[in-house]
């Protein structure tokens, strides 16, 4: 019915089916919207947030998500400015999951501050020594890059296309991409690593507290890694789902591979110098305000596993995966190593987000606990479904894959 | 169309440079950051002049001489008077909120009259005085068929009260239980007379038994005043504090030393400490002294480790500090400020006896009675209390008609408030004059809302524990009350007025007047925030050896724990429940959600077989409460200490249904010899649930 | 790498709290409520939502009966010289720049994101997770010195600033000077009305205030003193096991790293 729409030479499912499809995820989408319209209406007191967790599951999430999404300007770097050039086959994907990631993450924050209305104030009152000015700074720009380097794939839609004005719009944004793209991975790094840097700097934390360099604490840096270490597999792990759930090859496996061993180099950059961070942090920092490294995990949701997982099993693990060319290149272990790797920096978040805050850093203060409630998985399953609602639509009406065609003859 | 990079490039600066110089973003995001300031459901202050208006604020059982601040007249905060001599500058927690107190959601708004099963319907006064007259018409002159309670330990009120019902020809007059009552006969039974009193500021060694002196019983706010000057922030301390009880209080918690003693040997622990003085050589001049000492001679270290689980050390400590301090003081009372028989006082306050301490700078005073406004008015120390007379009501040995309930809740705060809450079912016509919707007030027939203490006159004469007699007395701070309530003396004596009664006063201002000239007081300088203070009166007491021969001995038991009600004055009193300011103060350790939690120590729940945080009942007559257990190593052995003032099912949402009311397992028995009711070394079963 | 620098001020307001005259009895608590306008909460033992600027602790020495003993100890804001919540403020909704080293809570540019919350040890920091509401009627006691809040800012204990104004301003009136104010003269609500004198106020750099010399005395310590946040609440007890608990001795830690004292 809507075959007009489809991209050149592509064949894609009824829209029978693909109606009943986006019903399913809008089931998600209103739900959530329920919750967002309630939060507005009523407050944050609504969710399982409290006075010892002004952080959680939408801090975790977007943490998470932006760190997930930073495979768009760091494919977007390697292709315009190193010109990498065998990344355009997967380049288009890195945009939309980013463009998703990222304005996802802001409708998460909208309602996140308690006075969303006031949210223009970090431009109107910054702080130069706040690193979540820098944060706000960066990510509403980003967010806007991305929008700019979104536009020209949908303007390349097979009917806007058609339109002259339209396409020599796209046409010119998409000369000028090396520009954006360089913007893009600029602003990025400094707002992947002020995201570190917010938790680095907490004096009244000590386990998320480092000392750095200049300005920066090691945070700021570990988490540029580890965004870079996990963005590009991340991308790679959605095309694959969409190829598993459209039945079409998307993108080749070579591309993939090489999204996987970006990844995995960086990764392994990133757990060197983890590894170098938590030791100094366990024996110096730690026993210099009077804490030891015990002290800082309690009982089993907040127990040693978690670190362990994190920087082993779903760090170390992964990168050597990643980086060794006979297991990358067998796609079952890469995409195993893929999703070892995303949990791995999802974990990471968590960890600062709500570990860092549960600890009683006064001695005669206690372990708090800390679980989302229904309105905090409602509105990040809105944001998930948002995702599902924008890819699906891309991948239905506009040419992502450049490979396609040549990939499903 | 073509577009160039030229054109491009034009169309995005034309873009931005629009954005930018159009009004509508800057006025628009002006306008945002506007609204979200100035919402309308944000309460805006109250401006006009601020003034500080002196008050006597009897929100807590003393009474606290405070300033009420008010903006434009409207009061909103509470501060010390520094220049009044008692107070000395200092507000209890309760009258901290008092402004706030003034809309208490709980407040009853204008006279109700009970119309059904729970429901009432609003009248207005004259047919509220209407109705009331009628109902008392037809008792006058017919003894013990008018009966009042009063929970108001101080006021005129009670010389009002009691002398229009001696007026009606009815003796009946009763109080609610309180330290006061217990330690005027506790004296009685001492050979002595009078209210006794307690010079904390002169003595260097206090020793609190049971009396939670820097918290809840007394005059508070005089006593953490003493405590201060004793113990200047950075210096050397002047005096001592001990504080032999139940719990480890907030008293104990500043205390030098926290004897942990089960409620069920309070008399047993001061007999112990006397056989330890008298042998290491104190001798009294008491005509029974030969008697008491043989008496203590039973109560030897051993048997004291046997009745309290402590070791002999701690009498040995006691000893050493009795001996170094030259102004010892003991001061007796129940833990709880109620319900301890006269011989758990006259045991502690044998103490005082035996080293020679009464009548002494720093020791216990007599207080000679006050004299009275007026004349037909029933004297202090011949008080009858409340629970012995709804007790008789409920066996039908009493039968009156008619009942005035003035700023007391017997439905709640007295022991087996349910078979108290039947008692007063039993009696046709009930009247409560109280500021508050309380649970006797939801069983009266007719409630006359009373004024907030900032909003009449009223005084208070000799609050107890003062060392001398002490005299204070107040006007209200704002013009007219809140709510559409009238001083409830004012009515009565309008009524006493119509029954053909002449009281010597016409309005409650007239009778605290009346009162004042009669002490000897100027009433301008007390109502401007002065004190009156006169002297104690000579006399001497005995040991009471005699009487405590009769004291029963406990021992613990492996099935029953003793039990051991607590109060905190922050979280109301009595006759206040929580105010909505002081909820916050209750820790979550003790009230968490609509749970009470009960205390124990670990060696105490191993024996129950209950862990930190299990659901328990607690059980004992035909009372059950409900509780969770929190492992407190502050509690003595063998004892659960729990929470007054909470399970509230009237006032408001703030306290209505939070944890649940002990007073229903506290047991009342008859003292040994002196016929009291006490319910002070009540024990209960605890179960899991 | 450079943390904030600590501002020095000619003035510091400061608190000495004598932890072996608090009672707990929580007329702190009560006071400060009522001059900050805090409304009264519904479930006021979900200690996790209420709003306390002033908080009463409890501590424990952990033994067993019979040597159990407890202490309490009032927890205002600190007003950090070294704040932790200061530098964090995306929209500088926070501050640390007046004379006197007060640390202010600007409620309309705040737009609740709760960083400053994350940052704080203490816990000083509270967040209003719905709109105040007053019983009916009850807003006919609010106090003029604070303004009433909305939801979604944060807010927390100031030393009740506008005393501070106030007093200030009868300074100048009566020709005395403001920026040297008598022992006295400015008492925030929970040190005014502290039945036992527990709380002392005043400013400790001045030689005339009581503080001044308390803080110095060898019974003082300061929470976590070794995060290098600088509070200017001091605490004092005779009892050693209540200094111990007001900082973490868990490590022993390198060199350098002992307890410090301005």
């Amino acid at each position: 019915m809507d075959r007009a729409l489809f991209p050149d030479g592509v064949e894609r499912c009824s829209f029978g089916k693909f109606s009943v499809w986006m019903m399913f995820i809008m089931a998600f989408f209103l739900f959530g919207l329920f919750a967002m319209l309630l939060i507005f209406a009523k407050g944050i007191v609504v969710t399982g947030l409290d006075n010892y967790f002004g952080f959680g599951l939408w801090i975790t999430f977007d943490l998470a998500v932006i760190a997930l999404g930073a495979g768009a300007f760091f494919t977007g770097f390697l292709k315009y400015i190193l010109k990498i050039d065998q990344l355009k086959n997967i380049i288009n994907l890195t945009v939309i999951v980013g463009f998703i990631c990222y304005s996802g993450a802001m409708l998460v924050l909208t309602m996140d501050i308690g006075q969303p209305i006031r949210a223009w104030f970090g431009y109107w009152h910054p702080n130069v020594h706040s690193m979540l000015t820098e944060v706000i700074f960066c990510i509403t720009c980003y967010c806007l890059v991305l929008v700019i380097e979104f536009v020209p794939l949908v303007l390349e839609q097979k009917q806007l296309n058609k339109i002259p004005f339209l396409h020599h719009l796209a046409h010119n944004m998409h000369v000028n991409m090396a520009l954006f793209a360089g913007i893009g991975a600029f602003l990025s790094t400094f707002h992947q690593g002020s995201l570190g840097g917010m938790y680095g700097v907490l004096i009244g934390r000590p386990y998320a507290f480092r000392d750095g360099f200049f300005i920066w604490p090691w945070t700021f840096f570990l988490f540029v890694l580890s965004a870079v270490g996990c963005g590009p597999i991340f991308t790679v792990l959605v095309c694959t789902f969409m190829e598993k759930l459209t039945g079409r090859k998307l993108v080749d496996f070579k591309t993939k591979a090489l999204m996987g061993k970006i990844a995995g180099t960086m990764l392994t950059v990133y757990i060197f110098f983890k590894l170098l961070d938590t030791w100094a942090w366990a024996n110096n920092y730690l026993p210099s305000v009077g804490m030891t490294f015990d002290q800082m995990f309690y009982g089993i949701i907040y127990g040693k596993w978690l670190m362990f997982t994190e920087i082993i099993l779903c760090g170390l693990a992964p990168a050597i995966m990643l980086i060794t060319p006979s297991i990358r290149n067998n796609p079952t272990l890469l995409y195993t190593a893929g999703i070892l790797d995303c949990i791995g920096v999802t974990l990471n978040r968590y960890l600062f987000t709500v570990q860092a805050i549960a600890i009683p850093v006064l001695p005669f203060d206690n372990w708090q606990f800390y679980a989302p409630n229904w309105a905090e998985w409602a509105t990040s399953g809105m944001i998930v479904a948002y995702g599902f609602l924008v890819m699906s639509l891309s991948y239905r009406y506009l040419p992502v894959f450049p490979q396609e065609r040549s990939l499903n003859k | 169309m073509g577009l160039d990079r030229r054109g491009f490039v034009k169309i995005v600066m034309g873009g931005v440079a629009g954005t930018l110089f159009t009004p509508v973003i800057w006025q628009g995001l002006d306008d945002t950051s506007i609204w979200s300031q100035n919402w309308g459901w944000i309460p805006r202050l109250n401006k006009g002049e601020v003034k500080a208006t002196s008050a006597l604020s009897k929100l807590c059982p003393a009474g606290c001489a405070v300033k009420v601040k008010t903006v434009g007249g409207l009061p909103f905060a509470v501060v010390g008077n520094k220049d009044n001599t008692m107070s000395k500058g200092g507000v209890c927690p309760v009258c901290a909120g008092g402004a706030q107190l003034m809309y208490s959601p709980a407040r009853v708004k204008s006279p109700m009259k009970k119309v059904g099963e729970g429901k009432y319907e609003a009248i207005k006064w004259e047919d509220a005085e209407a109705l009331l007259l009628e109902k008392l018409t037809p008792l006058k002159g017919q003894e013990g068929k008018i009966a009042a309670i009063s929970g108001d330990e101080t006021g005129t009120a009670n010389e009002v009260l009691s002398a229009l019902l001696a007026g009606l020809g009815s003796s009946a007059f009763y109080v609610m239980p309180g330290e006061m009552f217990t330690a005027g006969k506790g004296v009685k039974l001492m050979g002595g007379s009078g209210q006794p009193g307690f010079d904390i500021e002169g003595a260097d060694l206090v020793l609190m038994v049971g009396a939670d002196a820097l918290d809840s019983w007394g005059t508070t706010v005089a006593n953490q005043k003493a405590f201060a000057a004793a113990r200047p922030t950075g210096k050397e301390a002047a005096a001592q504090y001990v504080y032999a009880g139940p719990i480890l209080n907030n008293t104990a918690s500043v205390c030098d030393k926290f004897v942990p003693v089960p409620p069920t040997a309070t008399a047993a622990f001061c007999l112990a400490l006397a056989n330890a003085l008298i042998n290491a050589g104190a001798v009294s001049s008491a005509s029974d002294f030969a008697e008491y000492k043989a008496l203590a001679a039973k109560f030897t270290a051993e048997e004291f480790e046997k009745t309290t689980g402590l070791k002999p050390e701690v009498l040995a400590d006691l000893v050493a500090r009795f001996k170094a301090a030259k102004a010892p003081l003991v001061i007796a009372g129940a833990s709880f400020g109620q319900g301890a028989g006269a011989l758990d006082f006259v045991a502690a306050a044998s103490l005082n006896v035996l080293l020679g301490r009464v009548g002494q700078k720093g020791g216990m005073t007599l207080l000679p009675a006050a004299p009275k406004a007026i004349a037909t008015a029933t004297d202090r120390e011949n008080a009858k209390d409340a629970a012995s007379f709804l007790a008789s009501v409920a066996t039908g040995k009493a039968t009156p008609g008619a009942l005035l309930i003035y700023e007391a809740n017997p439905a709640f705060a007295l022991p087996q408030p349910a078979e108290m809450a039947k008692a007063m079912g039993n009696i046709a016509f009930k009247v409560s004059f109280s500021t508050y919707m309380d649970e006797t007030a939801a069983l009266a027939d007719l409630i006359l809302p009373a004024p907030h203490p900032y909003e009449r006159y009223d005084d208070a004469m000799n609050p107890y524990g003062v060392a001398k007699p002490t005299y204070l007395a107040g006007k209200p701070v704002v013009a007219k009350p809140v709510m559409d309530c009238k001083d409830p003396m004012d009515v009565l004596l309008a009524a006493a007025g119509k029954l053909g009664l002449s009281l010597g006063a016409e309005t409650y201002a007239d009778a605290v007047k009346a009162k004042a000239k009669a002490v000897g007081a100027d009433f301008d300088a007390l109502a401007a925030g002065g004190a009156w203070t006169g002297e104690p009166k000579s006399g001497s007491l005995n040991l009471g050896a005699a009487a405590l021969a009769k004291a029963p001995s406990a021992k613990l038991d492996d099935k029953t724990v003793a039990f051991a009600p607590v109060t905190k004055l922050a979280y109301g009193t009595a006759n206040l429940a929580t105010p909505p300011a002081n909820t916050l103060v209750v820790r979550d350790t003790e009230l968490l959600g609509k749970d009470l939690f009960v205390q124990m120590n670990a060696a105490t729940a191993k024996k129950l077989g209950v862990a930190n945080g299990a659901k328990v009942k607690l059980t004992a007559g035909s009372g059950e409460v409900k509780a969770l257990v929190h492992v407190n190593e502050g509690v003595a052995a063998g004892t659960a200490a729990m929470l007054l003032g909470f399970g509230h099912s009237a006032w408001d949402e703030y306290t209505k249904g939070k944890g649940d009311n002990i007073y229903k397992i506290l047991t009342v028995s008859d003292e040994a010899g002196t016929g009291l009711k006490v319910w002070a070394g009540s024990t209960v079963t605890v179960a899991k649930i | 790498m450079s943390h904030g620098a600590q501002k020095e001020f000619k003035v510091t307001w400061g608190m000495v709290i004598d932890l072996d005259k608090c009672t707990g009895c929580g007329a702190c608590m009560t006071a400060c409520q009522v001059e900050n306008n805090i409304a009264p909460m519904l479930d006021a033992s979900n200690k996790m939502r209420t709003l306390s600027w002033m908080l009463v602790f409890e501590m424990s020495n952990k033994k067993a009966a019979p040597e159990a003993e407890i202490a309490y100890l009032p927890r205002p804001c600190m007003q950090c010289g070294n704040p932790a919540c200061v530098p964090v403020c995306p929209v500088v909704a926070t501050e640390k720049n007046e004379e006197g080293g007060i640390v202010s809570q600007i409620y309309p540019r705040c737009i609740g994101c709760r960083y400053c919350m994350a940052a704080c040890p203490y816990h000083a920091r509270y967040f209003n997770w719905e709109d105040p509401i007053f019983p009916k009627g009850m807003e006919k006691a609010l106090s003029p010195n604070t303004s009433a809040r909305p939801r979604g800012v944060v807010e927390k204990c100031n030393f009740c600033h506008t005393r501070l104004m106030k007093a200030k301003d009868k300074a100048r009136q009566e020709g005395g000077n403001p920026e040297a104010l008598a022992d006295g003269a400015y008492m925030p609500a929970c040190s005014e009305v502290c039945p036992t004198g527990a709380i002392t106020f005043g400013d400790l750099k001045n030689p005339e205030h009581k503080v001044y010399e308390l803080a110095k005395s060898e019974h003082a310590f300061r929470l976590l003193e070794k995060l290098g946040l600088a509070p200017q609440v001091y605490y004092m007890s005779k009892r050693e096991w209540v200094r111990k608990l007001g900082d973490n001795y868990a490590a022993a830690g390198k060199a350098g790293a002992e307890k410090k004292h301005s």
